[in-house]
């Protein structure tokens, strides 16, 4: 489904990506693992578009979309659920879910999102008021909820579980679970390596804008030498159980 | 008698004042950026009003056309020279060289749009006032004592009427909503596929609108045009957008009505050289207390609409 060639982003001097290439089949789970700054967002970003790859190749069931604006991917059935959520606290709850179906104009939008409400029953209760009032848990629930509404095919999710409390990372893996028994496929960057292999059927290790690793899922688990040296042991969710927010990276 | 008269006088006036300021603080609100065209193009209709109706089509197409006519032309002309001003300045720049909020290259290119056009217009057409041929202005309406010339009444619920659908389309529709989600967070909804290309136009699309029709409602006021008619105009909605707190539309309406106010205040007991005084004195009054303006939000730049 989504095919990543020798994909290069350059900012200035950093090479940020260098020459990855990975790929995601229709209806799998696939984790990027890395520490902090091995270019995870940057290879997210460039994938719905929203930096310009300086070099190789990105398909979607098989068309190009290397140079594709961010609008026709989301047609074509890819969204971000970006770092650090980027919900919109200037608008409600239901606003923020609209926005999710921004280039829809079928007659089911209201349906999608009476069935976003349901999964998420703490957002139908605030659905008028402003998104700022959801606290981070909630607001990533948000963010998640807003990318289904473009009723995607494969959703890219760059560090959800980042902030959470336990309780909320729980729920957050539960869910990604079910939207893959819904048949959609997931890119999942991640920090909380046990948890993120524990969904995953395969993964890759990026270093330093490089794959570095790229196996199943059992095998990168069991692989503790990796887990200890690249991935400072996997545990990330948030100290004391709190949900304050890291600010994203840059 | 006569102040309540001079207070309805002011409300006609600052109906015009409202319209511009509205077109300011929509481009500032959701561009973060102070299009400095906008006096410029409020003249351009005013002007163009004025050949339409005095000239006609250009290469003999048609002779002088009807004034409603040749308004609703120059209202046309003013979106269009709206959108070649986004084309130069806000897009071509922010494509080549910045984030699309990026402001501060696309405010001295409108700066220098800003002169060319109205030079431009100097050059076709002089520099003197011109007639403008409207409706008959003196036709009154006396209620209850107080003289209310028609055209000002049509003009003020125009306004009341552009100003409405304004803020139903930012708050209710689609487009608003994309409008709102580039205003707060440009590369949250660029994801979500808002496509800045299409989106910003529609902000100078309405503020050509919005410049088209308050130059439209100049004309058939006063009766008057001239290549230098934004300037006053264009400061005065300036004062007032601040007053009224930048990026709020509702802050707009309330600040222009309140420099029109004190405009016609200020004329009626001091003299008209006093006027900028008091208007601009009134501003920095204002932002003493009020250091976001009237009904502006704390924060300054994106996201206040
Ligand atoms: N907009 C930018 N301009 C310049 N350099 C950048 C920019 N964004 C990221 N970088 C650099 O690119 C490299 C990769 O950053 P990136 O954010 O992609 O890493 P990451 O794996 O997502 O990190 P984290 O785990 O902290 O989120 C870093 O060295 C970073 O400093
Ligand atoms: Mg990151």
């Amino acid at each position: 489904m989504l095919e990543v060639s020798h994909l290069d982003v350059t900012y200035g001097r950093t090479r940020a990506v260098k020459s990855v290439s990975l790929t995601v089949a229709a209806g799998e789970v696939v984790a990027v693992l890395g520490a902090n700054g091995a270019g995870k967002t940057s290879l997210l970003r460039a994938l719905q578009g929203a930096v310009r790859p300086s070099g190789g190749k990105i398909r979607f069931d098989g068309k190009d979309m290397t140079n594709q604006s961010s609008a026709a991917r989301v047609r074509s059935g890819m969204v971000l659920v970006p770092e650090g959520r980027q919900i919109f606290v200037s608008m409600s709850v239901h606003e923020n879910l609209q926005m999710g179906a921004y280039l829809r104009s079928d007659a089911d939008i209201a349906r999608d999102i009476e069935a976003i409400y349901e999964r998420f029953p703490n957002l139908a209760e605030r659905r008028h008021m402003s998104a700022k009032t959801l606290s981070g848990g909630e607001q990533q629930m948000l963010a998640i909820g807003r990318a289904l509404v473009s009723r995607p095919r494969l959703i890219m999710l760059d560090e959800p579980s980042l902030g959470l409390s336990p309780l909320f990372v729980e729920r957050l893996f539960d869910l990604l679970a079910e939207l893959n028994s819904d048949d959609i496929a997931i890119l999942l960057v991640e920090q909380n390596t046990s948890m993120a292999l524990d969904v995953a059927s395969r993964g890759y290790v990026l270093e330093l804008g490089s794959v570095l690793l790229e196996d199943t899922a059992e095998a990168l688990s069991s692989n503790t030498a990796l887990t200890e040296a690249y991935l400072g042991g996997g545990q990330n969710t948030d100290q004391e159980g709190s949900e304050h927010e890291r600010a994203p990276a840059r | 008698m006569l102040l309540l008269q001079q207070f309805v006088n002011s409300i006609m006036l600052g109906s015009v004042y409202v319209t511009v300021a509205v077109a300011f603080t929509l481009t500032i609100g959701i561009l973060n950026f102070l299009n400095f065209t906008i006096p410029t193009l409020f003249m351009i209709a005013g002007m163009m009003g004025w050949a339409l109706s005095y000239y006609g089509l250009p290469l003999g197409l048609s002779g002088p056309l009807p004034w409603p006519i040749a308004l609703m032309g120059a209202v046309v002309l003013t979106i269009i020279a709206s959108l070649i001003v986004e084309r130069f300045t806000f897009r071509y720049l922010k494509t080549k060289y910045g984030d699309s909020t990026e402001h501060a290259i696309p405010l001295v290119s409108s700066l220098g749009f800003l002169l060319v056009l109205e030079n431009l217009v100097r050059i076709g057409y002089g520099t003197d006032s011109r007639r403008f041929e409207g409706p008959d202005a003196d036709l009154t309406m006396n209620i209850g004592g107080i003289f209310v010339r028609v055209p000002q009444l049509v003009s003020l619920a125009v306004t009341v009427v552009i100003v409405l659908g304004l803020t139903m389309m930012i708050k209710h529709s689609r487009i608003g909503r994309g409008l709102r989600a580039i205003a707060e967070n440009p590369d949250a909804a660029n994801i979500l596929g808002v496509d800045t290309r299409r989106i910003v136009p529609v902000v100078f699309i309405l503020t050509g609108l919005l410049c088209g029709l308050a130059g439209a409602l100049f004309a058939i006021n006063y009766g008057e045009v001239s290549p230098a008619m934004g300037e006053d105009i264009g400061t005065k909605a300036i004062a007032g957008m601040v007053i009224g707190g930048l990026g709020s539309i509702w802050g707009a309406v309330l600040g222009g009505l309140i420099v029109g106010l004190i405009e016609m205040m200020t004329v009626h007991f001091f003299g008209a050289d006093t006027v900028q005084v008091m208007v601009w004195g009134a501003l920095l009054l204002t932002l003493l207390a009020y250091p976001s303006g009237l009904l502006g939000h704390n924060t300054i730049g994106k996201g206040k609409l």
